[in-house]
């Protein structure tokens, strides 16, 4: 046994190591969707509404094939027929409170109240769905978080549901009460929803491997406290405008009209900005598995998206719609990158992930999609 | 495709791992063989699924033992067995221009024709269906919590004008098919100045303000009368059954665009809102010039106190008025002065009988 070791020498750890790209693209065209999204309209409005679980099912598929990593696009694979269950339920929900909403306002504490007691369930339940019928080269997604996972989440500390009681004993008539819910509701915003991202992202796995998330509530924080400047910026640029820079001869209505432009640009700035810079946070502390994100939108690139689609969608009267959803794809694809740190072959779900076995579930009894 | 041999390039993925390995797929005989990196695979063409076309995109081929094969979209890929053959259908309409813009057309004729004709006359159905009592609940809670608030105080309107107006008002209404539902209350309001409502329920509402404004009964009498066109014509309901038939047709038309654009989606539905307003108004003025003819008055009485109003508040029209939820004040008094010359001009749909 004097020969010297026979086998390759060991890869420098290193090498391994070493982030590899998987090149992400968007083959999205405005032309395809158009009539995809064109049909499915007028045979859900022929249909009064009935098709529209046919069309969500249509469209998701356009934009999940159209999305591809590594020249392999997303799949769809949701039916339509658990979809329109769910979206009978939910026009069931809408209606007892719409009518309580409209016409017995008494009732409408004890409809929230009971819409409080569902809303876990409608929010574990829409994500399982969603990641079931989600797949990607041949393998879906899971979502494992159930009922008392998500109540935690959304009534963190009590703030949802105070605001729910407090409209059932009518807090709310009391000008201080309503003022001090509102602040404490702001600053509590930012921690409550990074919580809520942390509770999607770790409870989704793919192939064996879960989410892990590490975005902070504070940092959710300095976002939303960037936009309230926005907010308030807009909005004392529009009282100048209405009460200093427009002569009073040209009459109220004209004033009105030209301050709402800054106060509405504001308003969609600081909306902008923080849906890119919330987007970018979570993708940017997610990692699946050996997957890691890297989300580069900016609030500039997002606002003028947001006022061109805007603009283009209301001189078109809609038809342009297909045209603004694609052009937002094509925006956030071209701002994602996605990273393999080691080996993708450590991704391994077994035979339970394959999508046939997706399929397979269709018989459980509470197979329904209740996000719109 | 029987007897040819027919090959798709394509990519293989196992299930297990998310791992893609170049492939082809080959049919001989309904026999297909897979040939990959690995052993080749064998199965009966019979027994494979393709997923559904959507676009251009790759199409998946499902294989019996949980595998899966991708390749782009032929048309050869029709002749095997698929997935959902509903689908099918629906993407054979999506890949026609012809069909797109038959849809365009079909579209806006349906909205159309559905936001002019059939969204009203289908609301004013349902409403006449649905008992007033529903409404009721909600009108006394207005009226207390507008009682409560600062918005309405007791009326100062001495004792003798108020019994007089009240039997007037009485005398208005009593003939109607919703006489039993009626009740008119006088309220002091600095906010709205000269002002009468018709509440949720039957319940009319006139401001002192509006009454001392009047310099007749056969005024006040006027602007009670188009006060009980709302409520006899169910306005309240069918505004909350457009009110929400729009928002919900909004919601649906604009659902793409809802998380693109906050702004799209409101806009349209608070213009439709205010033009259904807008043709309320006009429908309980016409109510109102009938039920004064059949009651000896003349419309004119509406005119002058619309004019006595219009020049106390000083409103122009302006820029906004699409937005309005009531129609341009001198075209409502236009109106009035037509249906005082001649007592049959006005909207035939509308009858007082």
């Amino acid at each position: 046994m004097t020969e010297p070791d026979a086998s390759p020498p060991v890869m420098p750890a290193d090498e391994g190591l070493q982030p590899q790209e998987m090149l992400l693209e968007f083959r999205g065209s405005v032309r395809e969707y158009f009539r995809i999204w064109i049909v499915n309209l007028c045979l859900t409005l022929l249909t009064l509404g009935v098709f529209s679980a046919w069309a969500k099912v249509r469209k998701k598929r356009y934009f999940y094939s159209s999305i591809t990593i590594d020249k392999t696009p997303f799949q769809y694979l949701a039916e339509p027929l658990p979809i329109l269950k769910g979206r009978i339920i939910a026009v069931v929900l809408f209606a007892v409170y719409w009518f309580s909403s409209s016409f017995y306002l008494p009732a409408l504490p004890w409809v929230l109240g009971a819409g409080m007691i569902i809303a876990p369930w409608v929010l574990s339940r829409s994500a399982a769905f969603n990641a079931r019928y989600s797949a990607f080269r041949n393998m879906t997604f899971q979502f494992r978080g159930n009922y008392l996972g998500a109540a935690q989440t959304i009534y963190w500390l009590g703030l949802v549901p105070l605001l729910v009681v407090g409209t059932m004993f009518q807090w709310w008539g009391n000008f201080q009460a309503a003022g001090f819910a509102f602040l404490a509701f702001y600053f509590a915003f930012p921690w409550w929803l990074s919580r809520l991202k942390d509770f999607m992202v770790r409870y989704t796995a793919y192939g064996g491997a879960r989410g892990r998330y590490s975005a902070r509530g504070g940092q959710f924080f300095r976002v939303y406290f960037v936009a309230g400047l926005i907010v308030i910026g807009g909005g004392i640029v529009a009282s100048l405008v209405m009460f200093k820079l427009i002569p009073d001869a040209m009459g109220s209505q004209w004033s009105v009209l030209l301050a709402s432009v800054p106060a509405y640009l504001g308003y969609m700035l600081a909306y902008a900005y923080i849906q890119a810079n919330v987007s970018n946070l979570v993708w940017n502390h997610t990692q699946l598995g050996p997957l890691g994100f890297r989300s580069t939108l900016t609030g500039g690139g997002m606002a003028k998206l947001y006022v061109t689609n805007a603009l283009g969608i209301l001189a078109s009267l809609g038809l342009l719609i297909p045209w603004a959803v694609m052009r937002t794809l094509q925006y956030r694809a071209d701002n994602m990158r996605v990273l393999v740190e080691g080996d993708l072959a450590a991704l391994n779900g077994g035979s339970v992930s394959a999508v046939q076995a997706a399929g397979a579930e269709l018989g459980e009894m509470f197979d329904l999609d209740l996000s719109l | 495709m029987n007897g040819h041999a027919l090959t798709f390039q394509g990519y293989y993925y196992n299930g297990r791992q998310p791992l893609r390995h170049s492939a082809t797929l080959q049919f001989v005989y309904g026999e297909a063989t897979l040939t990959w990196d690995g052993e080749p695979l064998h199965y009966a063409a019979s027994n494979l699924l393709v997923s559904p076309r959507v676009g251009r995109a790759d199409r998946f081929i499902a294989l019996p033992d949980g595998g899966q094969f991708q390749c782009p979209d032929m048309p050869a890929l029709d002749a095997l067995p698929q997935d959902s053959q509903t689908e099918g259908a629906v993407a054979w309409l999506e890949q026609r221009v012809g069909v797109a813009l038959a849809s365009v057309v079909l579209i806006a004729a349906l909205l159309s024709g559905g936001y002019e004709f059939g969204l009203p006359v289908a609301a004013r159905h349902v409403a006449a269906e649905i008992p007033m009592e529903t409404e009721q609940a909600l009108g006394d809670e207005s009226l207390v919590w507008l009682d409560d608030s600062d918005w309405f105080k007791p009326s100062g309107l001495d004792q003798a004008t108020r019994d007089r107006l009240l039997r007037k008002f009485a005398e208005l209404s009593v003939d109607l098919p919703h006489a039993q539902y009626y009740r008119l209350e006088f309220r002091e309001s600095g906010y709205v100045g000269a002002n009468a409502f018709a509440m949720p329920g039957g319940t009319i509402v006139i401001t002192d303000a509006m009454v001392k404004l009047a310099e007749t009964d056969e005024e006040v009498l006027a602007v009670l009368a188009h006060e009980i066109g709302h409520v006899e014509l169910r306005h309240v309901m069918r505004q909350v059954l457009q009110g929400s038939a729009v928002a919900v047709a909004a919601a649906t038309l604009a659902g793409d665009a809802a998380t693109l654009s906050a702004a799209v989606t409101g806009l349209p539905a608070v213009l439709a809102q205010a033009k259904y307003s807008r043709d309320f108004e006009t429908e309980a003025d016409d109510f109102a010039f009938q039920l004064l003819h059949k009651h000896a008055m003349s419309p004119e009485a509406f005119a002058t106190v619309m004019e006595r109003l219009e020049s106390k508040c000083g409103c122009k029209p302006g820029v906004l008025d699409f937005l309005s939820t009531h129609p341009v004040t001198s075209e409502r008094i236009k109106r009035a002065r037509a249906a005082a010359q001649d007592p049959a001009s006005h909207d035939h749909r509308v009858s007082v009988e």
